[in-house]
């Protein structure tokens, strides 16, 4: 899987593409949790080339979510593949994560 | 669709999770079968193998996990087998999804997720291996 990172106007945008599994999880939590710790308050995942996820990548989301509450600030998540989206659902995570259609949604609503 | 069947190997380590894949494709295209279906049943099967990995094997040795897939006129069979600690996902109690962020727990995530994919799931212990045998109904619209 890569990660594109980016920041724009003071948040932090993960473009993910590929395969989110227990293989590739790793690494992306690596990289959000860098972020968190040097102080980033407001980030997007951007799942628009992402094709695949199993629970080990919701793991990292949910784990991140939690993170950077702590911390005051929030994570939005976008541009979801209708199958990934279904495995949000599946495990309920759709009801308390911020998911949201467009990269415009996500970033209006910081 | 006839009744054939499509099997495969792979060792005991989670880098073989891209075979898996690999392996699906090759079997979903050889059988006309949707790109949703190869979705759900690599899903599936991501989590049972990824546990296998994670908790099954209590020495350092290699391992073979075998997979095999029989599609029918109106469903699929999936049974994968191991040589790994006796593990039965069907006692194993599902984890309370309906919650906030800061209650909410992941144990056992993968196999909710699992058994929400499939349409049936049956564990045998076989010697020493854990047989478990799948099925996941074909739709119309997916076949």
């Amino acid at each position: 899987m890569e990660i594109i990172e980016e920041k724009q106007s003071g948040i932090n945008i993960f473009r993910l593409n590929g395969r989110l599994d227990s293989n590739t999880s790793q690494g992306f939590e690596q990289k959000l949790f860098q972020a968190i710790s040097d102080g980033s308050k407001c980030m997007v995942v951007d799942f628009k080339d992402l094709d695949y996820i199993s629970s080990a990548g919701l793991r990292v989301i949910l784990k991140a979510t939690k993170a950077i509450k702590r911390e005051d600030g929030s994570i939005m998540l976008c541009a979801m593949q209708d199958y990934v989206k279904e495995v949000f659902e599946i495990a309920g995570f759709d009801t308390f994560l911020p998911i949201v259609a467009t990269m415009d949604d996500a970033l209006k609503s910081f | 669709m006839a009744k054939k069947m499509y099997s495969f190997e792979l060792k005991s380590s989670l880098s073989e999770l891209d075979q898996l894949c690999q392996n699906l494709e090759t079997f979903g295209k050889k059988f006309g079968l949707s790109k949703k279906l190869i979705f759900e049943i690599n899903l599936a099967l991501d989590e049972l193998f990824t546990n296998i990995i994670s908790y099954g094997f209590k020495d350092d040795k290699e391992h073979v996990i075998k997979v095999t897939l029989t599609p029918s006129n109106n469903e699929l069979c999936l049974c994968i087998e191991d040589d790994g600690q006796p593990f039965n996902p069907i006692d194993f109690e599902t984890p309370d999804v309906s919650c906030s962020v800061e209650e909410c727990k992941i144990g056992g995530l993968g196999i909710h997720i699992m058994k929400k994919l499939m349409d049936e799931v049956c564990y045998e212990r076989c010697g020493d291996k854990n047989v478990l045998n799948l099925k996941k109904k074909i739709g119309k619209d997916e076949s």
